[in-house]
């Protein structure tokens, strides 16, 4: 079928061609006008923007900790009755049903779930093949599990590292590795429970730069097209500015995205000794090409914190609202989940204004990613108010307003007057995710693009221009309408399928029966597990 | 002025969902309005005015002429004015009420009283499981207020309780007062197994010692305090009791210390 779109304000900066033009829609790809065919279909998109599907490089939308906060808070089921109409009776609040339907009503076609404990791999993959609509992917988390420190500890080759690296993105189905807080979780069960990223791992004698530069020069000498992902240590404290600081400085020339600064940018000022550090992480990004981030924004409300930062969410405890949290010291990383209500006191204040300013800040567009953390600094329904912010002066100030003065005196953000346009939000949340992951068919509308497209009726309100797309379209089937779900169908998961040594997998095996008297067989699992057709789509490796 | 009248016009097909018809939300609406309140759950929902024949005035006293085990969440959310059901009510009768009076005549079915903070509910007959208790992932039991069971009560009677006085006169299930933070809990009667299982703090006063208990209990022996005579005077002062319930130095275990352990039983010795 040939599907025209035409009238609409097309925004698309990869192909520098914003403005007025048709685009052409066939066999679920954006096609150059076909000479001499008329179309099947022809939407008039006047009074329309037309942007590709966004991408969300870092949502926790699947997975065993997100499933564990939904046994923890089962009474935000309840505060989903009475529910919605046109929805499966089995359905609640919070499922993932919901979560592809939400996105897709935003304009969102991709989503990356960005902490996959390797032996969630599984559950992880059935439960994204469960969110109708939008295409997943996934990141794998290393550098906690005892066999890459062990790895380090005895100076294994090179090449053996880049071998398990390998293994591990092959055997977990998966689009690139993190690494969370490198070093703690192994130190918390040693009972260290402050690490930083000098900071040396007992038992294995090793600091948590060697693991985190480790597997950053693995993931590149690979060729994995995202950086590795970094998720720092000493999240959320007083003073964790200086711990990014010097992760910012450890790139050395290599690529490294850091995760959610926000909750980095704190500093030691003040009456209270937390303070904005904003302005100083956003002038060393700046700085350092290297380095990309998100943000992590947080906006106020109730959420639930769910991190594999075990060190990070046993300090939280005494702060969860309400007060029940769930703390697993589990392989690898393990995990904690701790239900948070970020108000507008002077922590929360703070927090959002720190989030704002590196926003705001970091000059290069297709540098700085847009995030909350979902759900940690707030769910991903909160993104159409948080655009409104980036766009416009007035929105920030008006939302000043309500919140504690003396935590914004301690920031930038009342002398920041900038205000993105439609094409820097479109790199944000198109062009530079599809680059930052290796994407090439996506986050553009150039001819070949796969037709992920977002319509957002044009308004002067910002945020409802975003909540409700006017129409969107995944791989060229019409999806959304007027905000709302019209056909519902199932994307895939990107991943890269590294062909694993076979050396390494017969050492794997060795490991499992050694370590744990289980076969290899527990922990992997071949496609025909997930019963969908084509569950997987392929990303290739850039070397 | 007359009270506001709902008289059952049959047994309902379907769950009703009766938390609209509060005093507080009644205020101010005509007799026509209140009869066009959705009040079903189904496809096809009933609405009042399907289900029961409307008569009287006043909002603030409001009276079901004919109850029904379907009756959900009869009274829920009402901060003042006399709701009674002459009749069964089903499940979360007297929901999170803050104030008023609520009087089922019968029998009511499971998480009666759920999250009460003030007001006084009286059941007349027996109630169901999670008397008082929170729903599924909440963290606070009765917060308040005073409920009272003539006849008996299910299991886990006074689930996660926090504040107030929870009177049952006909003895209840197990694991009464489990989980419990703080409040009393008064059962005369026949008391089920493991009654204060985890509790942290808070009164379970019981007209007899209880039969099986948590092995993380202590026994206290007796003891000579004053609280016994000053609770018995509340209680018949207050109608929920007619003769003395503990006595002067009633028997006294102490626990769960499986959590908190500063959590007591107090009852009657000699019987």
């Amino acid at each position: 079928m040939l599907i025209r779109l035409t009238g609409g304000e097309i925004i698309d900066p990869v192909n520098g061609q914003s403005g007025k033009r048709d685009l052409w829609i066939q066999d679920g790809f954006i096609v150059d006008k076909p000479e001499g065919e008329r179309a099947d279909k022809t939407y008039d998109l006047s009074g329309c923007i037309v942007m590709a599907g966004a991408i969300d490089i870092h949502s926790h939308i699947g997975g065993g900790n997100v499933n564990t906060a939904r046994l923890l808070l089962p009474e935000q089921h309840a505060a989903h009755l009475p529910r919605p109409a046109d929805t499966p009776l089995s359905n609640a609040g919070w499922s993932t049903f919901t979560t592809g339907c939400l996105y897709a009503q935003m304009g969102f076609t991709t989503v990356v779930e960005p902490a996959m404990s390797p032996y969630n791999a599984l559950h992880t993959h059935l439960e994204l093949a469960d969110i109708p609509i939008i295409d997943k992917a996934t990141l794998t988390i290393l550098g906690n599990d005892d066999f890459l420190l062990s790895l380090i500890r005895d100076k294994t080759s090179s090449d053996m590292m880049d071998d398990y690296v390998a293994w591990t993105l092959a055997s977990t189905h998966s689009l690139g590795v993190k690494v969370i807080n490198a070093g703690a979780a192994a130190a918390f069960k040693e009972n260290v429970r402050a690490f930083s990223f000098d900071d040396v791992v007992p038992a294995y004698g090793v600091s948590s730069r060697k693991i985190v530069k480790t597997l950053q020069a693995s993931v590149n000498r690979l060729g994995v097209p995202h950086p590795l992902h970094v998720h720092a240590n000493n999240l959320g404290i007083a003073g964790s500015a200086d711990t990014a600081s010097v992760t910012i400085d450890a790139t050395e020339g290599v690529p490294l995205h850091l995760a959610h600064l926000q909750f980095y940018g704190y500093g030691t000022e003040g009456k209270r000794k937390f303070s904005s550090e904003a302005a100083r992480l956003a002038e060393q990004v700046n700085n350092n090409p290297d380095v990309t981030i998100d943000v992590g924004q947080v906006m106020f409300g109730q959420t639930v914190t769910i991190s594999s930062d075990i060190t990070r969410q046993f300090l939280a405890i005494g702060n969860a609202n309400p007060k029940k949290t769930v703390i697993i010291d589990g392989d690898g990383n393990g995990g904690g989940i701790v239900p948070y209500r970020y108000k507008k006191n002077f922590y929360g204040s703070l927090q959002w204004a720190v989030g704002l300013e590196l926003f705001l800040l970091i000059d290069d567009p297709w540098r700085v990613f847009f995030t909350t953390d979902h759900p940690n600094g707030a769910p991903f329904t909160s993104y159409p108010e948080l655009f409104e912010l980036l766009m416009s002066r007035d929105a920030r100030d008006a939302k000043t307003a309500e919140l504690n003065a003396s935590a914004l005196e301690l920031t930038t953000l009342g002398s920041l007057r900038r205000e993105y346009t439609l094409d820097e939000i479109a790199i944000m949340t198109r062009a530079a995710p599809a680059r930052l992951l290796g994407l090439k068919d996506r986050g553009h509308l150039g001819s070949g693009a796969i037709a992920d497209i977002a319509v957002y009726r044009r308004g002067r309100d910002i945020a409802g221009m975003f909540r409700e797309a006017a129409l969107v379209f995944k791989n060229g089937e019409l999806v959304v309408e007027n905000g709302k779900v019209v056909h519902l169908r199932w994307g895939k998961a990107l991943r890269l399928k590294p062909t694993p040594d076979k050396a390494m997998v017969r050492r794997m095996q060795a490991y499992h029966e050694e370590r744990y008297g289980l076969s290899l067989d527990w922990f992997t699992f071949p496609d025909s597990a997930i019963q969908r057709d084509e569950p997987f789509a392929e990303v290739s490796c850039s070397s | 002025m007359k009270a506001l009248t709902f008289t059952l016009r049959a047994q309902p097909e379907e769950r009703l969902d009766l938390s609209a018809l509060i005093p507080d939300r009644l205020d101010g609406m005509s007799v026509a309005e209140i009869a066009k309140l959705r009040i079903g759950t189904s496809r096809r929902p009933a609405l009042v005015g399907d289900i029961f024949k409307i008569r009287g005035e006043n909002r603030s006293h409001i009276i079901f002429d004919g109850g029904s085990r379907r009756f959900d969440r009869v009274g829920a959310g009402m901060s003042g004015g006399m709701l009674f059901v002459a009749g069964d009510a089903g499940a979360q009768a007297g929901r999170r009420m803050s104030g008023g009076m609520l009087v089922i005549e019968d029998n009511c079915g499971p998480h009666a009283g759920s999250g009460m903070a003030g007001g006084r509910l009286e059941i007349l007959g027996n109630s169901g499981d999670y008397l008082a208790g929170p729903l599924a992932g909440e963290m606070l039991g009765m917060e308040g207020g005073v409920l009272i069971v003539r006849g008996k009560a299910g299991h886990y009677a006074g689930d996660r309780m926090r504040r107030g006085v929870l009177a049952i006169l006909k003895g209840c299930g197990d694991y009464a007062g489990s989980r419990m933070i703080a409040g009393s809990i008064v059962v005369t009667g026949r008391v089920g197994a493991m009654p204060g299982y985890l509790m942290k703090r808070g009164s379970l006063l019981f007209d007899r010692r209880p039969e099986t208990i948590s092995p993380t209990f202590i026994d206290c022996g007796r003891t000579d305090i004053a609280f016994s005579g000053l609770f018995d005077r509340y209680l018949i002062d207050d109608k929920i009791l007619d003769k003395p319930l503990l006595g002067r130095k009633p028997g006294k275990y102490g626990g769960d210390n499986a959590v908190l352990g500063k959590g007591e039983i107090l009852f009657r010795m000699g019987r």
